[in-house]
């Protein structure tokens, strides 16, 4: 394919790609891994040309629910040997600790980015039938029939390439260009918290290596202790509180963790590298397929960092397409199932947290009916499971709610008697 | 932490207690003014900790509040309550004041400051300060309606105390600091709240005027807010810049209207820190 009108040639390339996915981060490594596993033929275009490469706005949380895909990738020991912490989560509500017993709580995984990201992207790069190409942004998709079969794609120096495929996935984050490209339907939800976060070396905090975080309701804060004996602290207040974070974000920062109850020791600490902040974070619900095309990771779904479900996911809904695509990639049914099945598990999986995750991202305070849930979960510690169960992500909503729900509307009564 | 010492002081003619820490004899003191209803007890801690940080730290009960008694005549403003501050600073030999405020204390507080800008060397308010703009909260406005005002303090009694005053706060309050204010509300307080709040038509009146006479001494100022407060809204804590340019301001995200009792660390640390950093600022 050429166009005339192209100051570049384009690199013909005749290899045909079963999957080409697009952006080499969480997501579309164990995509590209799990096919080129299933013996499939992948292209992995990263714009990036830094092998090393990794996300620098993000709390690294994994919650638990990303684990068991984590750990069928064979990457959990790797993780595990690199440094990353294995923790639960403590919450702070103003009516207590919620916090599950340890041996039933969920526990995710807390690794930097910075190491996070070559390790999975280099197994990728080692996995047999995997094309790891690095450097290569997306300019157009390819059309193939009614669908989508590929991309073109250009390096930095403007030379241009096809890549063609059957399947062309987009793993390429929040702004997915290839989201843009296809024009699949998507929905915007309002944000109206700001986030600020940074590394800091120091006394660890006091549930160390686990997990906390604090429900200010409406602000948010959070340690996450990780390898290298470093603390994530992070604050998400509301847009007002934005002035004073724009002016100073460290010290900012600082303050606002230190003012929170039972605060961790942030004040003893030191910043190893800038405090980051992200001010516009609108919640992005898209369509996660279209003909010969599906979105992964943030490219499907980009909810609030809030609950930390953005890596998990990532993982878990590499999974959820390549068991949905493989048979058809391989030839037992035809691509459109395939990525109907993957489209039904995705909103089944998700759909729930998704409402309530954007319901709250509004910086609103919490509802009547989420404050029954965490004053309960506080006071009873098997309403903090089945709360821990839905926050790490293990349950759905649906699944939780009718057990929650008696369980709490009881837990508060006798609290209520009982004073 | 150092011991306080409870005593007390007859100061025109009210027999008021004093909490104190500290060196005794210092020209220049920390001195806490409690809100309604309130009275010294609400300071124990902080002034134990100032006197541990080296200052002399005085709190005391506003005549009608706490165990004080008003003499006849005594006039239930905040003019009136400013006088009485004065008084006592001159009764213990301060001359000079940081003044640590809370709530009501603070139009106390500021009256003082308009008439002796030159006797005060730092001001710390909590949950209070100037308040452009501010109309009253709907629990002030009752107080300040004649007839439902005495029928409301009236009918006030324990467990409804406890019960409205914990349900605008965001974590409720320990219940021992509750008992004890409402063990001090009692008639001459209840009496005492209906006249300091209807003669006080417009809390924000002032305002300007103490910006103006203020601002331009930049004084060293702490602020401390709590963001759920349900009286004073939080978003006054960024306006006290206005009067204080230089504040440090720490609006608690956990805490209502007394962060002291709901977040006493966290209170506690921000004073502290306040004031070694005033020190170190005039060595």
């Amino acid at each position: 394919m050429s166009q005339p009108d192209s100051p570049l040639p384009i690199i013909e390339n005749r290899a045909d790609y079963d999957a080409v996915i697009v952006g080499a981060s969480l997501a579309g490594c164990a995509a590209a891994i799990q096919l080129g596993r299933a013996g499939l033929r992948v292209a992995l275009l990263e714009k990036q040309p830094d092998p090393q490469a990794f996300k620098k706005m993000c709390s690294h949380l994994i919650q638990a629910s990303g684990v068991p895909a984590i750990d069928r990738l064979g990457l959990l020991e790797p993780i595990e040997a690199a440094g990353g912490l294995r923790p639960q989560m403590h919450m702070w509500t103003r009516w207590g600790w919620v916090e599950a017993p340890p041996d039933r709580a969920g526990r995710g995984v807390n690794l930097r980015r910075e190491v996070l990201d070559p390790l999975v992207r280099s197994t990728a790069a080692e996995t047999p039938g995997v094309d790891l190409m690095l450097g290569w942004s997306i300019e157009s998709l390819l059309r193939e029939g009614e669908g989508f079969g590929g991309v073109i794609a250009r390096d930095k120096n403007g030379t241009r390439r096809e890549v063609r495929g059957r399947l062309t996935v987009g793993a390429d984050g929040r702004d997915s260009a290839v989201a843009e490209l296809s024009e699949v339907p998507v929905k915007t939800y309002p944000h109206n918290r700001i986030a600020y976060g940074g590394y800091f070396e120091g006394p660890p905090p006091k549930h160390s290596p686990d997990s906390t975080i604090w429900f200010l309701d409406p602000h948010w804060a959070a340690a996450f202790p990780t390898d290298s004996d470093l603390t994530f602290y992070a604050a998400m207040p509301t847009k007002d509180r934005l002035p004073e974070f724009k002016r100073d974000p460290e010290g900012a920062l600082v303050r606002f963790v230190a003012d929170v109850p039972e605060a961790p020791p942030i004040r003893d600490s030191r910043a190893v590298e800038p405090v980051l902040g992200k001010i516009d974070m609108t919640n992005r619900m898209r369509k996660p397929v279209a003909p010969g095309l599906a979105l992964i990771g943030d490219a499907a779904l980009a909810t609030d960092p809030l609950f930390g479900v953005g890596c998990g996911w990532a993982f878990q809904s590499a999974e959820w397409l390549s068991e949905a695509v493989r048979p058809a990639l391989q030839g037992e049914e035809s691509l459109e199932q395939g990525l109907e099945h993957y489209r039904r598990r995705h909103g089944r999986e998700l759909r729930g947290h998704a409402y309530l995750i954007h319901d709250y991202a509004t910086g609103r305070p919490m509802s009547p009916v989420e404050r029954l849930m965490f004053s309960a979960a506080a006071r009873d510690p098997k309403a903090a499971e089945l709360l821990d169960g839905m926050g790490t992500r293990r349950t759905r909503p649906e699944q939780m709610m009718p057990r929650m729900l008696p369980r709490a509307i009881a837990v508060n009564a006798r609290h209520a008697l009982a004073r | 932490m150092s011991e306080v010492e409870r005593t007390s002081l007859l100061v025109g003619g009210t027999r008021t207690r004093l909490v104190q820490a500290g060196p005794v004899d210092a020209a220049e003191a920390v001195v806490f003014v409690h809100g309604n209803p309130g009275s010294a007890d609400d300071w124990e801690r902080l002034v134990s900790a100032a006197g541990a940080a080296g200052r002399r730290a005085v709190a005391f009960d506003l005549p009608d509040f706490g165990e004080a008694v008003a003499p006849d005549g005594f006039e239930h403003t905040p003019f009136g309550y400013a006088g009485f501050l004065a008084e006592v600073l001159q009764e213990l030999g301060i001359e000079r004041a940081q003044l640590v405020l809370h709530d009501f204390g603070g139009p106390i507080g500021l009256v003082w400051a308009m008439g002796h800008p030159d006797a005060l060397a730092g001001i710390v308010l909590i949950d209070t300060g100037v308040l452009p703009g501010y109309t009253w909260h709907r629990l002030a406005r009752i107080w300040r309606t004649p007839i439902l005002g005495e029928l409301f303090q009236a009918i006030t009694n324990r467990s409804g105390y406890r019960f409205a005053l914990n349900r605008n706060e965001p974590r409720g309050l320990p219940r021992e600091f509750v008992e004890t204010m409402y063990d001090h509300y009692d008639r001459r307080t209840r009496r005492a709240v209906l006249k300091l709040y209807r003669a006080t038509p417009d809390p924000g009146g002032m305002s300007e005027n103490l910006i103006g006479l203020l601002a331009p001494r930049d004084i060293p100022a702490l602020v401390v807010w709590g963001e759920h407060d349900a009286y004073l809204p939080s978003s006054y804590a960024a306006e006290q810049r206005r009067a204080f340019p230089s504040a440090d301001i720490h609006v608690l995200p956990a805490s209502g209207h007394w962060p002291f009792a709901d977040a006493p660390e966290t209170v506690e640390r921000l004073l502290v820190e306040f004031l070694q950093r005033d020190v170190a600022s005039r060595a």
